[in-house]
């Protein structure tokens, strides 16, 4: 019998603490405006961060054959494009960006500058091909059509547990977990995702996650992972993830332009 | 009792609505300051497989020789991969080599990952990540346990332990064999250390990756290996390797290598692909974008000196010293019932059960006292037996000491004991009959002179449960030098003929040679079996430095033969010391063994290698 009362007192007890953490602060009252992005940002981003070019060296670092496309999921189609690769026939129409785009921009061997831009958006500059980017967060502004599309951000913390209206033993509900930036992009004018015309679409979509790691050395890198869906060109999402060490000044900044080739 | 339980039933419920109400009024004050919790878990749990888009051709073909690209190899890591024949996997000994953990995360394969969990607290004690390639199995301890010491084996996977950091888990890994960078042959040392961290973004887990590798790199390797859920199990895993002959007849001192500056395929990648033949091997500044401005400038002979080694001093060795020096004598069980104890120079093995301890070597005699006391912690009687692998100061030192403080039973009340006063005073010291006759040549204390010698290629004793061995080998270190072999413990000891902190001490002057030395590391590794993957089983205790397997004497007897090879190749062309010594026929190994002070420099050890060759023994 003392069991059972045992048990009740657990539920009850139990309950009242969850139900507690399941109602945001200040129930009751008007709520207070949720902080700005850039105040309620789990992970530092900004900065000067150089890449580390120790994966797919070759496609990154020279121009490789036409058709190269090791370890890209290209369909039939995507590979007719990349056989259909012309650098001068980019040059001619003043299209030397393409492999600058943004999908293709982050696997570029170079240096990228973060900022805040204001309160809600991210300015990310990169000096390979000059380049810049915007990381809106909350409603998507612009229209697109260029390089770098349309980017919506948000702050990624995973792994809020779930309950049951909100009902449920121990429930986490959101402590301090760190997370991540992502950034969803659209819009975009077709592109290369590497220099020797491996293509994506103008209906491409990218979601990247980037990761701040804090190495004891006293390092910090920044992890940049990229999934590319592009059905028009793609057999499956292309995913990379690139990484970025951070440094404490611009030394090494040289925007150059994007070049075909 | 009763009573007790609704005591504490109110008290519950009065804990959970105090919670409750303190939580409703803190939000009442306005926002709740965000207060710093131990970060949970992410659920790592599951069948995962790697999403091969990078590098794709290294993770599965394999890339091609001379592809060092995007490593901040320094210059022992690339001459030694310039040095690798990939026909080396076709011996015995490295058929069934595993991949190291940085490696293995980046192999093409399935892995699970799975969590144990104390039954009773819940606690997460360890997350273990099985992958599919090589069987590698990781183990990441998350209960805080420390790192094993300096002298405690290494594994293909390491010794890891974890913790979680913002949405990341944190993994540190020591204690990992030499294995590969890439599989081209670009080495990763045994004294490389990693840092990962790992995240879940739905269904992609990302493994961060960065080597620390004093001896074969200039800066920390860093790469990015991505993984997607699978919703069950894939069935696709391998098998246990077993290893076999490949090819028939071959000699046992054959180790495929190039010499420096020989290697046919090192062009071969640069032209394929038309690319500078810098494009492979310049090291750390080819992680970076200016080198792409560089690359479009560079010519052969920016490249070509790098194929072989710069002329000047050699660098030393920059590993760590697995050796205590803090006065103290350690011990650490190697199998069954025989123990290691190091801190007193060379490693000393003590064999123990109903029986008195059998102690092989006895250390250099400084802490001598503190070696007996450790044994008697190991066993409540008097040590009888003292096998020496050789004459040297740090195989001796405490013989005298060790002996007086033994006894040995088996002589007393035998024919012995009547025709000699002291039979069975002291513990009885086993050697081969050379080792004797250096000791009085030495003019080494007489007490500490062996009483049990042997001539001849095997002496045999059953002792403590274990069949005890003792092979002859014959002008390896010197020419009186023995391995002691524990059958059922599974345990060879080498003495100095192996060990992981130096070249081989080769002292020729007492009957050393090169060929004895590599023959006797193959006769180490022909009683050797290995567990799993290459690895574990049959352990050997070196004469300096950490615990070891068959891994690393095969590691080693590869150095002993690829460094003869390059040696015997100069004297055939004519080469004077001078000029063997002026072209770092060494060049690869420095860094780990390397040093140009103390008893034993690497100039030293070439002139050893270069005099055993032109003077071998008859």
């Amino acid at each position: 019998m003392h069991r059972h009362h045992l048990f009740r007192a657990l539920i009850c007890s139990t309950a009242a603490i969850s139900i507690a953490f399941a109602q945001p602060p200040g129930v009751g009252q008007p709520p207070g405006p949720p902080p700005a992005p850039r105040a309620a940002a789990p992970i530092d981003v900004t900065g000067y961060w150089v890449s580390l070019v120790t994966e797919d060296w070759r496609s990154r670092m020279t121009v490789p054959p036409k058709g190269d496309a090791e370890s890209v999921p290209l369909n039939p189609e995507g590979r007719k494009a990349a056989q259909a690769w012309d650098p001068a026939k980019d040059e001619a129409a003043g299209e030397q960006c393409k492999a600058f785009g943004a999908a293709g921009i982050v696997r570029r061997p170079g240096r990228m500058h973060i900022t805040w831009q204001d309160d809600n958006a991210l300015k990310v500059e990169y000096d390979a091909g000059t380049q810049t980017r915007i990381f809106h967060f909350g409603a998507p502004t612009g229209n697109g059509g260029d390089w770098q599309g349309v980017s919506v951000a948000n702050w990624d913390i995973p792994g809020t547990i779930m309950t049951r209206g909100g009902f449920g033993l121990g429930a986490n509900g959101g402590a301090n977990r760190g997370g991540a930036l992502k950034v969803v992009t659209t819009k975009m004018k077709a592109g290369y995702l590497r220099i020797n015309g491996i293509p994506y679409s103008d209906n491409v979509v990218i979601t990247e996650y980037y990761d701040r790691f804090d190495i004891p050395n006293g390092d910090s890198l920044l992890l940049v992972t990229t999934e590319v869906t592009d059905p028009m060109y793609l057999t499956a999402p292309f995913w990379t993830s690139t990484h970025f060490k951070q440094q404490h000044d611009a030394a090494g900044w040289n925007p150059t332009p994007c070049a075909a080739r | 009792m009763r009573s007790t339980s609704k005591k504490l039933s109110v008290t519950l419920m009065a804990f959970g609505i105090a919670i409750a109400m303190r939580t409703t009024m803190v939000g009442q004050a306005g926002p709740a300051p965000q207060e710093p919790r131990p970060s949970p878990a992410i659920d790592l749990s599951g069948y995962w497989s790697p999403a091969v888009n990078e590098d794709g051709l290294e993770r599965g073909a394999g890339s091609e020789l001379g592809d060092y690209a995007g490593f901040a190899v320094n210059e022992a890591g690339r001459l030694w991969a310039l040095s690798y024949d990939p026909s080396r996997l076709t011996l015995k000994h490295h058929q069934c080599d595993g991949y190291v953990a940085p490696y293995q995360m980046r192999a093409i394969g399935n892995f699970r990952i799975w969590e144990d969990r104390d039954p009773h607290t819940v606690q997460l004690i360890a997350i273990h990540i099985w992958a599919q390639t090589t069987e590698g199995h990781r183990t990441i301890w998350m209960d805080g346990r420390p790192h094993p010491p300096a002298w405690a084996p290494h594994t293909y996977q390491g010794f890891s332990t974890g913790r979680f950091v913002g949405d990341a888990l944190m993994v540190n890994t020591d204690h990992l064999k030499q294995g590969w960078l890439r599989r081209n042959g670009l080495p990763e040392s045994d004294q490389a250390t990693m840092v990962e961290f790992i995240v879940r973004h739905g269904d992609h887990l990302v493994d961060t990756t960065v080597v620390n590798d004093p001896v074969f790199l200039t800066e920390p390797e860093v790469r990015s290996n991505d993984f997607f859920r699978q919703p069950a199990d894939h069935g696709a895993w391998l098998y246990a390797c077993d290893d076999g002959e490949q090819i028939i007849g071959r000699p046992p001192d054959s180790v495929p290598n190039y010499s420096f500056g020989a290697q046919p395929f090192a062009k071969e990648y640069s032209r394929k692909y038309k690319i500078p033949l810098l494009s492979g091997i310049a090291g750390a500044p080819s992680i970076y974008p200016e080198f792409e401005t560089k690359l479009k400038a560079a010519t052969d002979a920016d490249a070509l000196p790098l194929l072989k080694p710069a002329p000047g001093p050699s660098p030393i060795s920059r590993a760590i010293d697995p050796e205590p020096s803090d006065g103290e004598i350690h011990v650490w069980p190697v199998s069954g019932n025989v123990y290691m104890l190091v801190g007193d120079g060379g490693n000393i093995v003590v064999e123990t059960g109903d029986q008195g301890p059998l102690v092989v070597d006895s250390g250099s005699g400084q802490l001598t006292g503190k070696i007996i006391k450790a044994i008697h912690k190991l066993s409540d009687k008097p040590i009888q037996f003292i096998v020496n692998t050789s004459y040297l100061p740090d195989r001796t030192g405490g013989n005298v000491k060790l002996r007086a403080s033994g006894h040995d039973p088996s002589l007393v009340g035998s024919f012995f004991s009547g025709q000699f006063r002291d039979a069975g005073v002291g513990a009885t010291i086993m050697a081969q009959q050379n080792t004797e006759t250096h000791m009085v040549e030495a003019k080494l204390p007489a007490d500490g002179y062996p009483t049990d010698t042997f001539l001849e290629d095997r002496r045999r004793k059953y002792h403590n449960g274990n069949d005890v061995e003792i092979f002859h080998e014959p002008h390896a270190i010197t020419d009186g030098d023995s391995i002691v072999q524990f059958r059922q413990a599974d345990v060879i000891v080498a003495g100095d003929i192996f060990n992981t902190t130096q070249f081989p001490f080769i002292d020729i002057k007492d009957g050393g040679s090169v060929q004895g030395e590599i023959k006797a590391l193959n006769d180490i590794l022909n009683r050797t079996v290995f567990q799993h993957e290459g690895q574990g089983g049959t352990m050997v205790v070196p004469g300096h430095g950490y615990l070891a397997d068959e891994h690393e004497v095969v590691e080693y007897r590869d150095m002993m033969v690829i460094i003869r090879d390059r040696v015997r190749a100069m004297i055939k062309d004519g080469a004077t010391l001078d000029q063997v010594k002026a072209a770092r026929v060494t060049a690869d190994y420095d860094t780990r063994y390397g040093a140009n002070r103390g008893p034993w420099t690497t100039d030293m050890f070439v002139e050893a290698v270069y005099s055993s060759l032109r003077n071998p023994e008859k």
